[in-house]
């Protein structure tokens, strides 16, 4: 979108007092027109840790396409910031976007349909990974990077000093959170975050939420679904009867918790061994994994939480020299190993989930031999799930909702279902067609 | 209206008990006492930072708060190996945008509240009361829109960006308005005047020496400002080597949630952050012309 | 007693460019950086966007005239109105106890024979010296009960510990921070002041046997005046503009919401939902607000402070 007013006189303006200034500094970097036959630049944006080793790998394999790495703060703020960038014409040729981000972004026009380009890629993925990345669609608007399967991870010593064992189902997950508290009342088995949606949404996955669908040309939109409502209400069962926490994780507080076994398990993803050794490492070789809970005995499912992608913005000017930029860094062994040690991602890319790397479990889970073997199988059990062009607005809503809930100790339900009144009345206003 | 060269220096050293005022028999125990809370409240937090920025990242939250540990230097180290030492870049980053963007805030205030106070011409009352009302509108506001007109001329993401909208301060135009009224005597233009000298000339040579404490007291105001802003260099700048410290602390902060908080790392970077303002207050300390906030300058 | 260039024919129309000239650079940084931005804030207000069908193929999304309905929409939505009476709230507790404080120091530096005035001056000051974001993070660290001194001191004393971040008690967290941050600066301002008055005003109430305490009531506080306005005006202008503090204690708690200041509310339209068009809507209803209150505040400082050069 081009202003019709101001920007254009802001423009001349602007170029007439400043144009002898800005060139000749150092930003005039930016936006350079490839020249045929010379170097390309490729701009990419990314929060993973340390992954400009990866870019860096790259740029000395590959003279003549140069990439810039720009570190980000996190999921969440890159998008706001690539949805700005893109408004105004100048987004980088390369982002790092997690899956659910992505439904946004296409529909702002934000990432370029890389399906011709992609299209080497597409076997080296799982079918339910490759479908986050196209949407359902013909198209393809990112190459997958990590995936985030569920597991539950728990204090061994601690479950044996309690007697515990590890619940199987979600049922016994409750009986066990009501056995700490009685043998122990200064622990609590968990701690339910309002601030997290992403974990929330992998606990409602689990349960077999669908919160959003097409249905021919328009928008199913069920954040309030039956399964979601089980799922939420379980949890407000549990806080309000004061035997799960209601602290929000990522936090000092729930830092020491986990350091000083205040809190003795957490639901999270594959990717917790690395959060648990940066926020508590003198637990270390104290933590186990297992499956998550089941809603029934015997079945096998489990959620995602987290895992992003690197997506091409269709304002790049080299889109080409950018996918295989993000094809490489995503699939090939050199770049995934990297990946893997340098940033404690574990890969989305079937061959990388096999690297020599992940025979050995991480360093912190150091006794339990078999993780990595364990983890894969936990993976393969991860169910799909449709994202919505407005994830954004249903997490901010989660935030304030589930927030509200339990210092007002309501029912998680009515918490929900204001995530999907807010869903709706957002994505009607926008103009999108939605049933249900 | 009265002639304040004579008000200006009258006691407002800041310093108490220097010149005449040693006539202390015995202390003042009550006033001595709330002083003395006031300040510990106020310490509180920076010992925090300061007892905090000595432990290891396992022993943060798990040892008493106060009691110090022993991983100074370690946090240190790991500060300046971050990202290759992108912290001292960050710090580096603040510095120039603070440094220069407070000093061309304080030229382009000065100008103004000189010509402001100096002169009498048409629409004088409209412009000052116009610029005035800048310090009403919420740099949250004006975000996003400079942003996208700035992107349209291409100057998002560089160092121009933060500096350029920083110049401009209304709370400085007023600041250095009260102060040129009170410290350049008409007289003294007058003089230049006769002598001669062009407007240009006399601003420069005649006013701005006489305005120069007040003009130190804008700089350092623009210069906090500009280095405690966090939302207008968070909008602009996205290259992580032209963030500024507050920026840069965020994102260490917000690593997002495969990552763990860094923060050993944050808290001795923002120990280290607060030295730069607290050196640059006991330098400055004696050209502080606070007063002239509250117009007391008039006398 | 101006020295009012204008009255000189013989310099004649050069000279009378000379003011103008002088505050070409101040009104082009403010055109362009103030002036345009908030038009342009403006037009985006009565912006919006209008997706077709799905909303994923290429220009699906087109940007439409809305009209008043971004306005609408703010108006009537209750989040804005009770942020609204947070923030009247959160005023009306901080403003007196930080200015109180601030003048009790300021009146305690001032008195004669107070020891340790120096390090207690530069210690109260220091917090001026921590940017918001930061000095919201340090106070969240000592607030949480898990890891905060606090809850140390009260097991010592076999008190519970306190927990500032549950329930209402969070107002007065966010309030303390601010208190922290804008007393020393305030302190500083108001003891400047008094250090401008001439001392030989007291000499001769002490001498007519005056306690210090009759003194700062007496004398000193009146003499004060002008600056005690001043720093309310520019105190109760950075009070409606709160956004940092709770922004960044949000992270720790449940009992802030992503509305809980209409600044926050602007700052989650933009940032967290991306829709600048409502963002600016509000943006352009609260600027209103204070352009009101700028009315009253434009008035007091004129009398105040530009009596004099006007005459």
């Amino acid at each position: 979108m081009r202003a019709k007013f101001g920007a254009k006189l802001l423009a001349v303006v602007l170029a007439a007092g400043l144009s002898a200034a800005c060139t000749s500094s150092d930003s005039g970097d930016e936006d350079q027109p490839a020249q045929p036959g010379g170097k390309v630049e490729l701009s990419f944006w990314s929060w993973a840790p340390n992954i400009d080793k990866t870019v860096d790998a790259w740029n000395a394999a590959n003279p003549d396409i140069h990439v810039t790495l720009s570190k980000q703060a996190g999921g969440g703020d890159i998008v706001t910031k690539l949805l700005t960038a893109a408004k105004a014409g100048n987004p980088p040729d390369l982002a790092q976007v997690e899956y659910q981000s992505l439904p946004t972004l296409v529909s702002n026009d934000v990432l370029a349909d890389i399906a011709k380009d992609a299209e080497p890629a597409k076997a080296k993925f799982a079918e339910g990974v490759w479908q986050q990345v196209t949407l359902g669609t013909e198209a393809v608007y990112a190459i997958p990077q990590d995936s985030g399967p569920m597991m539950l991870y728990y204090r061994a010593d601690l479950f044996d000093k309690l007697g515990l064992t590890v619940p199987k189902t979600w049922d016994e997950f409750a009986q066990t959170a009501r056995t700490v508290r009685q043998k122990d009342p200064k622990k609590f088995l968990t701690t339910f975050s309002a601030n997290d949606p992403g974990w929330f949404t992998g606990l409602a996955q689990q349960a077999g939420a669908a919160w959003w669908g097409i249905d021919g040309e328009s928008w199913k939109v069920s954040v309030n679904d039956a399964a979601t409502r089980k799922v939420a209400d379980y949890w407000g069962a549990l806080v309000n009867e004061g035997v799960i926490d209601g602290k929000p994780m990522y936090t000092p507080a729930w830092n020491k918790a986990l350091n000083d076994g205040t809190l003795i398990a957490w639901p999270s993803a594959i990717w917790a061994p690395g959060v648990l050794e940066g926020n508590a490492p003198a637990t270390k070789g104290r933590w186990a994994m297992a499956p998550m809970p089941q809603w029934a005995a015997g079945e096998n499912r489990t959620g995602s939480w987290g895992g992003s992608s690197t997506g091409v913005t269709a304002a790049g000017r080299n889109k080409a020299a950018a996918v295989r930029f993000a094809t490489w860094m995503n699939t090939d062994p050199a770049a995934t190993d990297l990946l893997i040690k340098e940033s404690a991602i574990y890969p989305a890319a079937r061959d990388a989930q096999a690297s020599p790397l992940l025979h050995t479990p991480p360093a912190f889970f150091a006794q339990q031999k078999d993780f990595y073997a364990e983890a894969k199988a936990i993976a393969d059990t991860a169910v799909g799930f449709v994202w919505g062009p407005n994830v954004n607005v249903a997490y901010d809503t989660y935030k304030d909702a589930f927030g509200k809930a339990i210092t007002g100790k309501t029912p998680f339900s009515g918490a929900v279902d204001t995530m999907q009144s807010a869903t709706v009345a957002d994505m009607r206003k926008n103009g999108f067609t939605v049933t249900g | 209206m009265t002639t304040l060269t004579s008000a200006v220096p009258a006691r407002s050293d800041l310093d108490p008990g220097t010149p005449r005022r040693r006539v202390r028999t015995r202390t003042a125990w009550l006033p001595t006492a709330v002083l003395l809370i006031g300040a510990v409240y106020c310490l509180l937090p920076v010992a925090w930072v300061v007892a905090a920025a000595t432990k290891s990242g396992s022993s943060l939250f798990t040892t008493f708060t106060f009691a110090p540990g022993g991983d100074l230097l370690g946090n240190l180290a790991d500060l300046s190996t971050y990202g290759g030492g992108v912290y001292w870049r960050w710090l580096a980053n603040s510095l120039l945008y603070a440094g220069v963007g407070g000093v061309a805030s304080a030229f382009v205030s000065g100008l103004s509240g000189y010509t402001l106070a100096k002169f009498r011409f048409a629409g004088r009352n409209v412009i000052f009361n116009v610029l005035l009302a800048g310090v009403l509108v919420p740099g949250v506001t004006l975000a996003i829109p400079q942003y996208l007109l700035l992107a349209e001329v291409g100057l998002t993401d560089t160092y121009w960006s933060v500096l350029l909208p920083s110049i401009i301060s209304p709370y400085g135009i007023y600041l250095a308005r009260i102060y040129a009224a009170a410290a350049v005597p008409d007289t003294v233009m007058e003089a230049a005047r006769t002598d001669g000298a062009g407007e240009l000339r006399i601003f420069g040579r005649v006013a701005l020496p006489m305005m120069m404490p007040g003009l130190v007291t804008v700089f350092l105001f623009q210069f906090v400002a500009i280095w405690n802003n966090f939302l207008l260099p968070f909008v602009m700048i996205s290259s992580d080597g032209r963030f500024p410290v507050t920026v840069g602390l965020f994102t260490l902060l917000n690593q997002g949630q495969t990552v763990p908080a860094l923060y050993s790392v944050v808290i001795i970077g923002v120990l280290v952050s607060i030295l730069p303002l607290i050196a640059l207050f006991l330098t400055l300390q004696r050209y502080w012309r606070l007063d002239l906030v509250s117009g007391a300058v008039k006398g | 007693m101006s020295s009012a260039v204008t009255g000189r024919s013989r310099r004649g129309a050069a000279s009378r460019r000379v003011p103008y000239l002088f505050l070409a650079p101040a009104i082009v940084l403010f055109t362009l950086f103030v002036v345009l931005p908030i038009g342009y804030a403006i037009y985006l207000s009565l912006r919006k966007v209008k997706v077709s069908g799905l909303g994923l193929g290429r220009n699906s999304r087109k940007e439409i005239f809305a009209g008043l309905e971004n306005y609408r929409d703010a108006l009537s939505d209750p989040e804005l109105w009770s942020s609204a009476g947070r923030v009247l709230a959160y005023g009306a507790i901080l403003l007196p106890i930080m200015l109180g404080l601030a003048l009790l120091f300021a009146l305690l530096l001032d008195r004669p024979r107070v020891g340790l005035a120096r390090f207690s001056r530069l210690a109260i000051f220091l917090p001026y010296a921590v940017p918001g974001l930061i000095a919201s993070m340090l106070w969240g660290f000592l607030y949480l009960p898990a890891v905060s001194p606090f809850t140390n001191l009260a097991e010592w004393l076999g008190l519970p510990a306190p927990d500032p971040l549950t329930g209402d008690s969070v107002l007065f967290a966010i309030v303390n921070i601010a208190v922290w941050g804008g007393v020393g600066f305030n302190m500083i301002v108001l003891f400047t002041s008094l250090r401008a008055i001439p001392a030989e005003i007291y000499e001769s109430a002490r001498l007519d046997g005056c306690t210090e305490f009759q003194l700062a009531v007496r004398i000193k506080i009146p003499l004060l005046l002008p600056s005690l306005i001043m720093t309310t005006v520019f105190s109760l202008i950075a009070t409606l503009q709160v956004f940092t503090e709770p922004l960044t204690v949000r992270s720790l708690t449940n009992s802030i919401s992503s509305t809980w200041t209409p600044l926050m509310k602007i700052y989650s339209d933009a940032f967290a939902q991306n829709d600048i068009y409502s963002a600016a809507a509000t943006s352009v209803l609260i600027a209103g607000v204070t352009l009101v209150i700028s009315f009253g505040f434009l008035r007091l400082v004129q009398r105040q402070a530009f009596g004099g050069e006007n005459r």
